[in-house]
Formats: C-alpha cells, structure tokens, sequence
C-alpha cells in the first residue's frame, strides 16, 4: 500500500471513531447543563422588569422547555445529526448563524495568538538553550516566569494603560472603528490595528509555556547518543543544534499547541472580556449566564469537533516531524 | 372641571429650551458613540423593560408624551391631551405629517393596536398602566380617546417612549408581537433608523432625515457599543472612543475619577422617572421575620449614610419612607417618619429586639439568617459585607449568599427559599406603577419577578393601594399615600435604605443630551458634539 493511500485510511478510521465521541460528549453535556438552577425563560422574565407565569409557562412551550429530558435530548441529538444546532430564544437567531459570526473573530485572534505564541517561543527556547546559563538565558527565564504568573486581565489593563491612554498608539477595545466604519483594505488595516494588543496579552501567556518547554526539549535531545555520533562525525555545532536537535524537540511543542488550539476557542475568555473583542469565549460566557442551553451545546460541540480534528492533524505532523513515527 | 392643556404650552417650554441652548450654536453632524451594557437580548422594548434595551430603543421609537427635567409633560407623538370631568375619558390629538421608518404614515390606528393589542397585553409593566383602559376610539387618523373604567391619573406618566412605545400597526399585525422579525430590526417614528447590529460589538442607528421634529436630530449617527469590563469602559471613555455611559457603566469608583479630570463630568440627572430605590426583602412568613419587631430593628441597626458614602462614593441619599422623596413633587411623599435613621440607632434597636422577646444567648447572637443579595454587581457584595458586621451588632448572625442571576431569581420569586434579599427596584414616576406591585396582596404572584415577594399581606392597606390608585383629587391623594407610607413605616415588609443615584458620565464636547427626564433612556435626538 502506498503511503499516501495508509494515511487517508488511518484519517478515516479515525474520522469514524470520533462519532461516538462527539455523540457521548454531547449527550454529557447536555445533562450537565441541567444542573444549573434557573432556565432561559427565568433570566428573560426577569430582565424584562415582571411578567405573568402565564406568559413565563407559554414561553417555556415555545421554547421547548416543558418537555421532559429525554424528548429534549432526542430532538436536539436528531437535530444535529442533520447540521441543525437549533435556534437561540434569547438573540432570536439561529445558533449555526451566530457562531459564524463570532468564528471569524476568535480565528483572528486563536491563530495571531499560536503563530506568535509559537513563533516567539521556540525562538526565546531556543536562544537560552544554546546559551544555556549564561545572562541571555537568565532574562529569558526570568521573563517566561514572570508573564506566565501575572494574571492575564491585570497584563491586558497594563497594555491598554500604557499603550492606548498614556501613548495613544493602540484603540482600548473593539475590532474596529465604531465611529468611522472603514470599508476595503482602510478596514482590515483597522482591524489588525485593534488585533495588536489582544493577541498579544493573550500570547504572552503561551509564550511562557512554549519558551520553557522548547528549552527544556533542546537540553533534553542534546545529550541524546545521536547528537554524540553527529559530533564525532565532524558535523558542526550549529548543524547539530539547528537540524537534528531542533527537529527533535519540535515533538513535544507540537503536541502542546495541538492541545491549545482546543483550549483557546473558550479559553480567552478573560482577553475577550477586557478587550471587548466579539469572539466565542465571550459568547458562551454570556449564554451560560443567560441559561442559553442551545447555543451553549453548540459551542461546546464546535470545540469538541475542534479538538478532535487538532489532535488527528498533530498525529500526522508527528508522522511528518519523525518519520520513525507510523500512522496506522 | 374640565381642564385642558393646549400645546402651546408645552410648546413655549420647548422654546425656552432652545432659547437657552442657542447661546452656544448647535453643530449638526458627527457620530456618537455610547456604552450599552450588556448587550440586550433583542430590542423589542413593546415586550420588556429591560435597561439595555431602554439604552437602545427609544432612540428608534417615540412615545405619546416625553417628560421634562421637571416631570412636565412635553407633547411627542400626541400634539396635545384632554382630559374630561369624570376622568374617564382622555382625547390624545396626535401629531400629522408623522411617518414610520419605511414611510408608511403614522395614525391614530397605531396608537390604538399598540396599547390594546401590545402593551395592554405582552408589556411587563402595561397591564398595569393601561389596566382601566377600556377601549380606544379612533374617529379620525389623528385623534384617539381612551376609555377608562375608572380614572388613570397615573396612566399619563407611562406614556414615554421608554415605558410606552408606539409601533407600527402595520409591521406587526396578525403576528405573534414576541416572535416578530420588528424584535431584531426595529422599525419606529423616533430621530434615529436602526441599521445594523453586530453581535458581540454594537449596534448602528443613523439620523432619520424625515424625523418630525423640524432640524432635529442633530446628530448624524449614533453607535451602542458593548464593552463588558467595566475598566476598559472607563479607559475607553478616557480615549474619546466612547463619550456617553450611563447607569453605573462607568463604576462609581472610576466616574469620581473622571469627574475630577478636565474633559469629562458626571451627571445625576436624568433618572427621575426611574427613582430606583435599595431595599431588604423580608420573609415575612417564616421565621425569623415574621416579626416585625425583627425587621424594625434592622432597618434602625443599618448606617444609611455609610453604605452610601463608602460603598457608593456620596451618590445616593438616605431613604426616609417607603416612597422615595422624588414624589414630593407630586405630593404624595410623608416626611418625618420613624424607623428610618440615616445613621445607625444600635441601643434603641436592641431594646425593639428585647422587647420582642429576641434574648440573646451565650454567645450574643439572638437571631441567625441568610442574606441574599442582588447579583448586578460588586458593590452590592460589599454592601452585604457591612451588613453582616452591622447587624452583629444588635446580635443578628448572617451568611452572605450571592448566585448568578436565574438562581437568585428562581430562588428569591419561584420557591421564596430565602428569609433576607437586598435588592433595588425602580419606583417609577408615580407609586401605581412602581410601588403598588411590592406591598399588594394582589401582587403576591409566584413565579413573577420583582412584585411582593416578602408574601406580606394586610387587608387595610389593600384597600388604601386601591384608593389610591382611582383618586383624581390630588390632596385626597396625597393623603391616602400618607397612611399607606405610615403603615409601611412600622410594618416594614421591607426595609427602604437608600434612593440611588445612578450616574452618567460624558465627554464635555457632547452637549444636550440630558434634555428629558428619561435620560439616557431618551433619544438624543437634541444631542449635538461641539468638537
């Protein structure tokens, strides 16, 4: 079998096997969500100031709410077998519509935030791995420990302090221009304007993680037996550090910005928050305080798709990275 | 009697506001952008009251009446009223020439589907403005009479376009009103068109050119964004991103702040239809506070002045009675009540407690409870920490309790799992509408948010609230709503503890946007940018 044709058999095997996974994590969830006291209709009731537990029964019917669990769960579950995520009562929209509309925003900031996390922390790994113990590698070290124990809101108030009020380069919040509304390119430059400090007071954090890690890694590998025949070989420092050594300990990065990626779709919560930034951690923070269960289990099944993909995409970079590693 | 108010009135009034105004020329043009916060979850406000939406909404819609800073009646979509003798019929002649957003013109059929087949029956608060509305005659497109069973002097003060929208008869007609498309794309007569809304970052309203009022509005554009941190709001307010946050959008902490800064000020007014008022709901049917010896003494025990100078940073005043001292302009407020102390009475609330039989035992601690409090916000948790340190005193021992809103609710006025709640409710322009609903027997309605949860039920002030509400004599009024707050002093089914001060924070460069007495809740539509 050629080796093109084992990986898209190894894909869809493992395609086939996250069925029953994505089934069981919604199933979870939706009871998990149960727990919660309150419903939709109570937090809609009670923002409106007063209303009847007439209108409250009738609303609770519409929106399904009356029925017992496992009818719910059946028809939600019937429901997404065929795409349909159901439709939000509270933003009167459809849940499919409003995710999309949010997805591009927390792209923007999930993959700005990786490449950079990712960039700059195999770099900084990198540099204090070769300078291992000397000043360069201290700052570094320094530096990974301090960002990675700073809290992330304190961090983002910091950068609008200094960056927005005190020196006026960068806007506090948004993701664009509100009063100016830009069209064509003025606008994607406006919006990458408001992308600067978001992404990086998100990355800030990663960063830490990566540049400890790739550190650790590259020691690691470098007083592995190979790197001993690569130097008896005559090969040089630099050929060592930067081709066998780097390439090694890339493994371990990869997987945790594999694990990442999932974490990042919910997890900016906080870098949204102070940002004001329209993305999904937002949207499924607001939704769990608004009981919004459909949009909620739509986020939460978009994640589970995520990670599961992420995790079959890191597999085959493995294969990529280390040939040694199979897939099958 | 009959009395008529002609518009002319009103008019000369409005004149005088720009009068005054024109000292400084207004600049026509420029994009305002505001807070709303949080995001509302539609902007139907023909079926909820909820603050965001009154952000947003009255920019798009008008109603009958706007009210001035000093609660006059300013003529909006009725050009001007009649009311006759027996109170029970009032003529609204309303303004011609008016079209909706998509040019279909307004008429006094609009009027009369909107209070009788929208307010009257899918608004929180409508079927109580309009509950003696009988039925609405239109003998011409711009003329429409109510027919009240019994006089309504209350019902003229619910007629903004924040508590009693118009909308169109013809977008709405023959559809369920709370599943209609106008929820999400709102279609009004107001100074501003809805035009998009972005989820998760603001909503876009520009000028309506065929507003009524003739070179009104002055603004081109106006933009509600949301920001959910409160401390990127105030930065956001101090790089001229946003100018305008109002109802605690800007923290008090930060807005005393800006107030000393050059640039920015703060501003109470603007609040006075709303009258919101902090409170303690008592279980009056279980123990404990069943007593009302037990809830007298902690309304005596509680330091007003303190929780509004240190919490609230000086905003707010001491509550001394059930009714706020904004209805002192109409009448109907009592001074000199007791049970009411802006600071706190330790020694006199002890001896109530003693009397009452309340000993205390080894450890001083006479009676023990849960204190719920109101989940909208920081400051309320630091209130419940004073309150635990104060009332140790008279020997209460309490545990703070704080959920996240649909637990709170559920709790506090689904299951009445709860024996103290601090809270806040708006008393609105007149006690019909705002007060009424805490105290009535009638208004014990379980599953209902924010009407008598406290369960507390007395058939002699049943019967005062009734009266009250019919009474068109402004005296005899006055002195129904003496007894009822007499009653409420000593019975103190709640405990009233401080008239708050919401506060709205603004870039000096934007003028005239306090112009009505609905505040932010009104439409900007005089609101202009000096840059």
């Amino acid at each position: 079998m050629s080796h093109f044709a084992r990986r898209m058999r190894y894909v869809v095997k493992r395609l086939l096997q996250a069925i029953p996974i994505v089934l069981a994590i919604i199933v979870m969830n939706f009871f998990l969500l149960q727990l919660a006291e309150g419903d939709a209709v109570d937090v809609l009731a009670g923002e409106a100031g007063s209303a009847t537990p007439e209108y409250m029964a009738e609303l609770r019917a519409k929106f399904g709410l009356d029925q017992p669990l496992p009818v719910q769960l059946a028809v939600y579950l019937k429901n997404v077998m065929v795409f349909d995520l159901g439709y939000s009562f509270r933003h009167e929209m459809p849940v499919s519509e409003l995710i999309l509309d949010r997805m591009l925003a927390t792209l923007l900031l999930m993959v700005s935030t990786i490449v950079l996390a990712v960039g700059f922390g195999i770099v900084l790994g990198l540099i204090a791995a070769v300078s291992l113990n000397t000043w360069r590698d201290t700052a570094i070290s320094i530096f990974a420990l301090i960002t990675y124990a700073t809290p992330l809101f304190w961090v983002g108030l910091m950068l609008i302090v200094v960056f927005s009020l005190n020196l006026g380069w960068f806007p506090t919040s948004g993701m664009e221009n509100v009063a100016m509304f830009y069209e064509g390119w003025d606008r994607v430059w406006n919006i990458a304007h408001h992308l600067v400090l978001p992404t990086i007071t998100l990355s800030l954090f990663y960063l830490a993680l990566y540049t400890r890690l790739m550190r650790a890694s590259m020691l690691e590998q470098a007083g592995q037996d190979y790197v001993t025949t690569a130097r008896a070989k005559g090969v040089t420092e630099n050929r060592i550090m930067f081709v066998h050594v780097l390439r090694n300990a890339l493994l371990p990065v990869v997987t945790m910005a594999g694990v990442q990626v999932g974490a990042l779709i919910g997890g900016s919560v906080i870098v949204e928050s102070v940002f004001a930034w329209p993305g999904l951690g937002m949207l499924a923070f607001e939704a769990l305080f608004a009981r919004d269960l459909n949009l909620l289990l739509g986020i939460f099944l978009l994640s589970a798709l995520l990670v599961v993909a992420v995790n079959l995409v890191v597999d085959l970079i493995y294969s990529t990275l280390d040939p040694r590693i199979e897939v099958e | 009697m009959t009395f008529r108010r002609w518009a002319t009135g009103a008019l000369c009034a409005l004149g005088l506001v720009f009068g005054g105004a024109s000292a400084m020329a207004q600049k026509a043009g420029g994009t305002l952008v505001y807070i709303v916060q949080p995001e509302p979850p539609s902007l139907a406000s023909f079926l909820s009251t909820s603050g965001p939406i009154g952000l947003v909404a009255p920019k798009i819609y008008d109603g009958l009446f706007d009210y001035d800073n000093d609660l006059n009646i300013v003529p909006a979509l009725a050009e001007s009223f009649d009311v006759s003798e027996d109170g029970k019929t009032v003529t609204f002649n309303l303004r011609q020439g008016v079209t909706w957003h998509d040019g279909e013109p307004f008429t006094s059929a609009d009027v009369q589907f909107t209070v009788m087949e929208i307010l009257s029956k899918v608004h929180p608060r409508g079927p109580n403005s309009f509950r003696e509305v009988t039925s609405i005659d239109t003998p011409d497109a711009h003329t429409a009479v109510f027919n009240l069973a019994n006089p309504a002097p209350y019902m003229l003060r619910a007629l903004s376009a924040y508590e009693s929208p118009i909308v169109p008869k013809h977008l709405l007609e023959g559809q369920d009103p709370r599943n209609s498309d106008l929820a999400t794309n709102p279609v009004g007569t107001g100074p501003f068109k809805f035009v998009e809304w972005q989820k998760g970052q603001y909503i876009r309203l520009d000028k309506n050119e065929n507003y009524w009022k003739e070179g009104l509005p002055y603004l081109d554009r106006v933009v509600g964004r949301f920001i959910p941190d409160a401390s990127t709001r105030t930065a956001a307010m101090e790089n001229e991103e946003v100018m305008y946050g109002a109802y605690g959008a800007i923290p008090n902490i930060d807005a005393v702040r800006l107030r000393d800064t050059d640039g920015f000020s703060v501003t109470t007014d603007g609040y006075s239809m709303i009258n919101p008022m902090a409170l303690i709901e008592f279980n009056t049917t279980t123990e404990p506070f069943n007593d009302p010896a037990i809830r007298k003494a902690i309304s005596m025990a509680l330091d007003r002045e303190f929780l509004i100078d240190n919490i609230w940073f000086g905003y707010g005043k001491p509550a001394t009675s059930a009714l706020s001292s904004n209805f002192a302009a109409t009448g109907l407020y009592k001074e000199g009540l007791p049970n009411y102390p802006a600071n706190a009475d330790i020694d006199a609330a002890i001896a109530v407690l003693e009397e009452a039989g309340f000993a205390a035992d080894a450890d001083g601690v006479r009676a023990t409870a849960v204190l719920d409090l109101i989940p909208y916000g920081e400051d309320w948790r630091r209130a419940g920490e004073y309150m635990k340190q104060a009332l140790a005193d008279i020997g209460i021992e309490l545990e703070l309790r704080y959920e996240d809103v649909p637990t709170w609710l559920k709790r506090i006025y689904a299951d009445y799992d709860f024996a103290m709640n601090v809270n806040y409710f708006y008393q609105l322009p007149d006690p019909v509408l705002g007060v009424h609903r805490h105290y009535g027997t009638d208004q014990i309605r379980q599953g209902t948010h924010f009407v008598n949860s406290s369960r507390y039920s007395n058939p002699e002030l049943d019967a005062l609230l009734s009266a009250g509400a019919q009474e068109a004599d402004a005296a005899k009024r006055s002195e129904i709503y003496a007894q009822v707050q007499q009653i409420l002093a000593e019975d103190k089914p709640v405990a009233n503890l401080f008239e708050m001060e919401f506060l709205t924070v603004y870039n000096d460069k934007l003028k005239d946007h306090a112009t009505s007495a609905l505040g932010a809740y009104g439409s900007f539509d005089r609101a202009w940018i000096d840059d």
